[in-house]
């Protein structure tokens, strides 16, 4: 059962003093396929390649299964790995690319012919067999390493940001590509990468990772709902959550004119802590508009003025990047509004976030405190 | 400044090819053309004889058996100073922990020593290997007595089975330490990943050399070969010094030390530049070989 476990894994590099990868928990089920994400510097390709055993495990151990791999050579894994820059052999085929290993472990030059051109097959390759590296385009080269990782059929995936080098278009295409495949192999994959949207769309859980600690791992609407703490908040979605740190008041937040009300755990939590402000998350798509005069909560405000400083357009949808003023400060907001309606540069709209749709942060701790 | 481009370039360029040609082009054809007279090189005359010179190279058995020495260290030592080259840089440079390629303990020493004879002047290098290789006071015969390979001293310049290989020797000793450098250098680049990979894909490390540094190395081989091939044809300075006559029963005398002899020796300066021209065909066409035989596409990561 080709399960994959991080138990404390711990690494730090030599003449280094805090931890790359800082006692990560990650407990992978078979034929899962998880996505470890987070910003440059996060420690998610140090913790890829700690499963790799391309980097020293300094602490904590790494399981396959029920075997204990922390010490075991890369060879003796059972994992294929895809590379950021494929590391395809410059001056063999793309049949013996992929063939290598298969040759390394002594398999019969048939047998090998055979699996090459399955795999060749799955991956659209089948015309190229015969050609060098240099002569194929990104995208192509990007298939033969996936190829070179298929034929070794091996117990783990493991995948390197592989998508990173290819053009936008191509990017969406080869990511319904990959996420279709792993399923129909159904090998458990580990896939790094900084785009939160391939995470979201490829992942059956997402792993957000940032300083060498896990902050969250979850399904990606689990993880777009209910994020964990004020990092994940901002890290998963784009546009990012608007973050606005609000005084505690009674029965709620006071958010601008109006008073939101938020649970009292909530509040009694911040006020324990020792926070008079905690941070208020509320996605674009959830501020909805008001128009003038709408009374609205207890005490008949009017939303949040925001003055509009620049509109994006996509098509669908359009994106207002504003200014509030929140209590004494500045914030800057963004709200998504219709296609066909999108404001003028200069205009002020009133937001209101939605009920249920916010999300309160401590402002010390980042935690989470609503439910 | 269109219209004065040109003028500038060539302006530019004159006074390098003027020297080029002055010093390098024209000593070549006053070469080819002294080679066609039988000029004493004392005196001023200069009688033209036509292609006599080369016929008479054609039949003299004393630049046969020059030349059959340096196609002996033609073969030998390329060979030897591209393979010893290669092991040093591999084990210099294949590391010990998994998949990362980077010295071992120590690899930085390693490879200043390895250069150092590289460094020392030809004539230097003679006089060193000179005590060495003297059968009665020389460290190598006095090392051989100590651990009891008493059998296996030889006079090594002295006796005509063995002089050219101490001669070879030598030369390997002084040219492995900059291959070394050169092959660590090309290894070096090669992108770290695909040792990776090849890692990954259960390689172990002479596999990896064999099946993947290797023939990256490929084009840095060449390069190497010629100039070694080139260094054997050449090769002059260690052997005058150390055997001027040619040594045991003319057994190491090399094209360059006959040309030497016939024009500084025995007058014959019209005979000699016939030799350094055929010597100079001779290099061009091993250079044009050696490019021709391992035509390939070239590599790119």
């Amino acid at each position: 059962m080709p399960t994959v476990t991080f138990d404390k894994a711990t690494r730090i590099y030599p003449g280094g003093t805090k931890p790359a990868v800082d006692a990560l928990d990650l407990d992978i089920a078979d034929g899962e396929f998880l996505v470890l994400v987070g910003p440059s510097g996060c420690g998610k390709s140090t913790s890829l390649r700690m499963l790799a055993g391309l980097e020293d495990v300094n602490g904590g151990a790494i399981r396959i299964g029920d075997r204990d791999v922390t010490h075991l050579p890369p060879k003796d894994r059972n994992i294929a790995m895809v590379f950021q820059n494929y590391a395809l052999y410059p001056h063999m085929t793309v049949a013996d690319n992929m063939g290598f290993a298969l040759k390394i472990a002594g398999v019969n030059k048939a047998e090998i012919r055979r699996k090459v051109e399955e795999a060749g097959k799955i991956l659209d390759l089948t015309e190229y067999l015969d050609r060098k590296p240099k002569a194929l385009s990104g995208g192509q080269r990007q298939r033969v390493a996936m190829g070179r990782a298929i034929v070794r059929e091996p117990q783990v995936f493991l995948m390197d940001e592989p998508l990173s080098n290819l053009d936008a278009k191509l990017r969406v295409q080869t990511r319904t590509q990959i996420a279709s495949l792993q399923r129909r192999l159904g090998i458990t994959t580990v896939y790094v990468t900084h785009d939160q949207v391939e995470a979201m769309t490829m992942g059956d859980r997402v792993a957000v990772l940032k300083d060498g600690l896990l902050q969250q791992v979850d399904t990606p609407r689990n993880m777009y709902d209910r994020p964990a703490n004020l990092f994940v908040a901002g890290f998963i979605g784009s546009p990012a959550m608007n973050l606005v740190e609000v005084p505690l008041a009674d029965g709620g937040v006071k958010f601008g004119e109006s008073v939101i009300p938020v649970s009292r755990t909530a509040v009694d939590e911040a006020a324990a802590a020792g926070d008079r402000t905690v941070t208020i998350g509320v996605r674009p798509e959830h501020l909805d508009l008001v128009g003038e005069g709408d009374a609205l909560a207890k005490d008949g405000g009017k939303g949040l003025a925001v003055t509009v400083n620049v509109v994006e357009e996509l098509g669908a949808d359009g994106y207002v990047y504003g200014t509030a003023k929140v209590g004494d400060e500045s914030k800057d907001l963004v709200v998504r509004v219709s296609g066909r309606a999108v404001p003028q540069k200069g205009e002020v709209l009133h937001v209101v976030p939605r009920s249920g749709e916010t999300h309160v942060f401590s402002t010390s701790s980042g935690a989470r405190l609503s439910d | 400044m269109e219209h004065g481009k040109y003028r500038i370039i060539t302006l530019f360029l004159a006074a390098p090819l003027t020297l080029y040609g002055v010093f390098v082009l024209s000593p070549f054809a006053q070469a080819f053309y002294i080679s066609l007279t039988s000029w004493t090189g004392f005196t001023a005359a200069q009688p033209f004889v036509g292609l006599a010179n080369y016929r008479r190279l054609a039949s003299d058995p004393g630049f046969w058996k020059a030349l059959e020495h340096n196609a002996l260290l033609l073969v030998a030592v390329p060979l030897v100073t591209i393979a010893l080259g290669l092991f040093f840089a591999s084990t210099l440079n294949v590391g010990a922990s998994a998949g990362t390629v980077k010295g071992v303990r120590g690899a930085g020493p390693y490879q200043k020593l390895f250069f150092l004879p590289h460094i020392l002047p030809a004539v230097i290098t003679a006089v060193l290997w000179q005590f060495l290789y003297n059968p009665q006071l020389g460290p190598i015969n006095s090392a051989l007595d100590a651990v009891g390979l008493g059998s296996l001293k030889a006079t090594w310049l002295g006796d005509p089975a063995v002089a050219l290989w101490s001669l070879a020797a030598i030369m390997v000793w002084t040219g492995v330490g900059f291959y070394v450098v050169l092959f660590s250098a090309a290894m070096q680049s090669i992108p770290r990943d695909i040792y990776e990979a090849a890692d990954l894909d259960g390689s172990s490390r002479f596999q990896t050399m064999w099946r993947i540094t290797l023939p990256l190395l490929r084009e840095t081989v060449q390069v190497a070969w010629i100039y070694l091939g080139i260094a054997a044809l050449d090769a002059f300075a260690l052997f005058e010094v150390l055997l001027p006559d040619g040594g045991p029963d003319n057994s190491t005398n090399v094209v360059a030390q006959y040309l030497y002899q016939a024009a500084f020796q025995n007058g014959q300066f019209g005979y000699a530049s016939a030799i350094g021209v055929v010597l100079c065909l001779l290099t061009l066409l091993m250079a044009a070989a050696t490019f021709g035989l391992s035509r390939r596409e070239t590599i790119e990561f």
